[in-house]
């Protein structure tokens, strides 16, 4: 197993993204001697500065890309570039998404092969899992991935996940790899669909359906991200808490009010408030079904308290800013 | 209530529920994962008592065999529409301490079913799945399970109290868990609607899991006894992937001593209109 005492520089992908910024911040605070560059495609100028963190925006299927490798010898890498599904619908941010979460996660994986990094830890979601009626409760790892039968905007994100695993095991003698499945991380910093869709006021929500969700707190997220380097061993893991809570006490706990719907409506009125904030086709899915998934192989190797934040408090959270 | 009222059956009072409820808040004090809800299990069951009480009449039997653990609590299927699993789970929550929310396990399309699925699941069913009996087995809940399927709760007048073969899934984990076996036997559940026909050839066409023709929509109050047969423990030494010749001896064995009780059952039970006397 890596000791952080014996790596000197970490590649940070993904670095305009809430939690990577949060990892970034964590990581400089416990581990000074870590030289850190973040990279991203996406805009970096609204990035805080701080003295360990280099940031610049590459483009990973690109050739500076590996210009980057080259000339720093990265001990472990964090890939948590995979682009989420916020503006759907046009198919040029469809074609974009295909390209940076598939072929630029490929890159990546020939370049952590190519370059001898020492850990990579690659963040995927639990997503891949879908959120189906048949689904048991407490997924676990080896449960099949079946996020794009009904949904193909879902696709990049299973064959990402998948041409990870894949790699992982075929090479773990030389690249030990962790491909960390987190269930919904929430936080101020983060801006996914569901942290969006908590914290939107007379938001659709079906009155037929009340599925069971599991949310994990951007710090907390953080942090198993980075104890993973040093504590657990190849391998793929879901990331939970014990706790869950169902979708419409979610909400109250957040303090919003909800537009009920029955679940029929919801696709239309979902798509009607799409032109006012950004409603995912898949998560019409998770708002009607559960998906709720077991831990308990990364609880194996990472303390029970692992987790600061309950779920209430990490919902509480989400009533700042 | 006003349902009840106009059935002029009194509501059970508050104090029994809050008993109940107090315990269960102990069992469970955080949410569960699989959906139940104790508010909405507790609203349900203040509808569903007074009806076990007065309009099914339900007497239970066998009490003494259950101890304050997790078992597969596994019934035979009648009544065409679940209401035998309703009856069986308001006895284990309300007549049977200490109380316990039985996990039911329902079929795969119950889940999907608008309204009817949260409904459910709030209640405490859950998905029929191998993995979700074994998650469930491992926290100390007691689940129950119909071995017979849709065959069983599925049949024609002729076929009533015929006790369908049973699949060979919850003897498996019963086995894998070690969880015991407690078996129930429901009678008076077939007389909710004594005349069914089930049009196979159509049900085989639309494909849906039964279609039961019967002159009456609402089910006859007719007096249910629940019978809890002492508990069979798994068998040491058997795995729990045994070949299925091994494991069938077992079940055959189970379902010959469930096919007496019910002929036992038949012969104790009360006339069609029994009046309720208030105790057993």
């Amino acid at each position: 197993m890596l000791n952080y005492q014996d790596a000197k520089k970490v590649l940070l992908i993904g670095a305009a993204g809430g939690l990577a910024q949060i990892t970034a911040g964590l990581l400089s605070k416990e581990h000074p001697h870590l030289k850190i560059i973040g990279v991203d495609s996406r805009p970096i100028d609204d990035i805080p500065n701080r003295p360990q963190v280099k940031i610049k925006r590459i483009n990973y299927t690109r050739g500076n890309f590996e210009k980057l490798f080259r000339d720093h010898k990265f001990d472990i890498v964090f890939h948590l570039g995979r682009l989420s599904h916020e503006n759907i619908g046009d198919t040029s941010s469809l074609a974009h998404r295909l390209d940076l979460n598939v072929m630029g996660t490929s890159r990546i994986l020939d370049l952590a092969l190519k370059f001898k990094i020492k850990k990579l830890v690659l963040l995927s979601t639990f997503h891949v899992y879908g959120a189906l009626s048949d689904n048991p409760v407490f997924i676990r790892e080896d449960h099949p991935l079946r996020a794009s039968i009904k949904y193909p905007e879902l696709r990049d994100v299973t064959e990402m996940d998948q041409i990870a695993t894949n790699w992982m095991w075929k090479n773990q003698d030389q690249v030990s790899t962790i491909v960390l499945r987190p269930c919904n991380i929430v936080g101020p910093q983060i801006h996914n669909a569901i942290t969006r869709y908590l914290r939107t006021s007379y938001a659709p929500v079906p009155i037929d359906y009340n599925p069971m969700f599991q949310f994990i707190h951007e710090f907390d997220m953080a942090h198993v991200l980075i104890q993973s380097v040093d504590q657990v061993p190849t391998g793929i893991y879901n990331v939970a808490p014990d706790e869950s809570i169902s979708l419409k006490d979610a909400r109250d706990t957040v303090g919003q009010k909800n537009l009920p719907v029955p679940m029929l409506a919801l696709a239309p009125a979902a798509h009607l408030v799409k032109r006012l904030w950004s409603f995912p086709d898949y998560l019409l899915d998770y708002v009607r079904f559960s998906c709720i998934i077991s831990s308990s192989a990364l609880g194996k190797h990472l303390s029970r308290d692992k987790f600061r934040f309950s779920t209430k408090e990490t919902l509480e959270l989400l009533k700042l800013d | 209530m006003d349902f009840l009222k106009k059935l002029h059956i009194k509501p059970a009072p508050d104090s029994q529920f809050d008993q109940t409820f107090e315990h269960l808040k102990k069992v469970y004090p955080n949410q569960d994962p699989w959906g139940l809800n104790l508010k909405r299990a507790r609203n349900t069951l203040r509808f569903i008592y007074p009806l076990y009480k007065h309009y099914f009449k339900v007497r239970v039997f066998g009490q003494e065999n259950v101890e304050d653990r997790p078992y597969m609590v596994t019934s035979n299927h009648t009544g065409q529409i679940a209401i035998d699993g309703m009856l069986i789970s308001t006895a284990f929550a309300m007549d049977i301490r200490p109380p316990r929310i039985l996990r039911p396990m329902v079929e795969r399309f119950v889940t999907a079913l608008p309204f009817v699925g949260t409904w459910t699941a709030e209640g405490g069913s859950v998905l029929g799945d191998r993995q979700n009996c074994l998650n469930l087995l491992k926290r100390n809940q007691s689940v129950l399970v119909f071995p017979e399927g849709v065959r069983g709760i599925a049949k024609s007048t002729q076929d009533h109290y015929q006790l369908k073969p049973f699949t060979q899934g919850f003897y498996r984990l019963s086995l894998a868990s070690k969880v015991p076996i407690l078996p129930v036997v429901v009678i008076g559940a077939e007389e909710f609607y004594p005349w069914v026909y089930h049009p196979r050839p159509l049900i085989k066409m639309l494909k849906i899991p039964a279609l039961p023709l019967t002159p009456n929509i609402v089910p006859l109050p007719s007096p249910v006894d629940i019978h809890i047969m002492e508990p069979v423990f798994p068998p040491e030494g058997l795995s729990a992937d045994a070949p299925d010749k091994k494991v069938k001896e077992y079940i055959l064995e189970l379902e010959k001593k469930m096919k007496r009780k019910i002929e036992e059952g038949l012969k104790r039970r009360r006339p069609f209109f029994a009046a309720h006397k208030g105790g057993q």
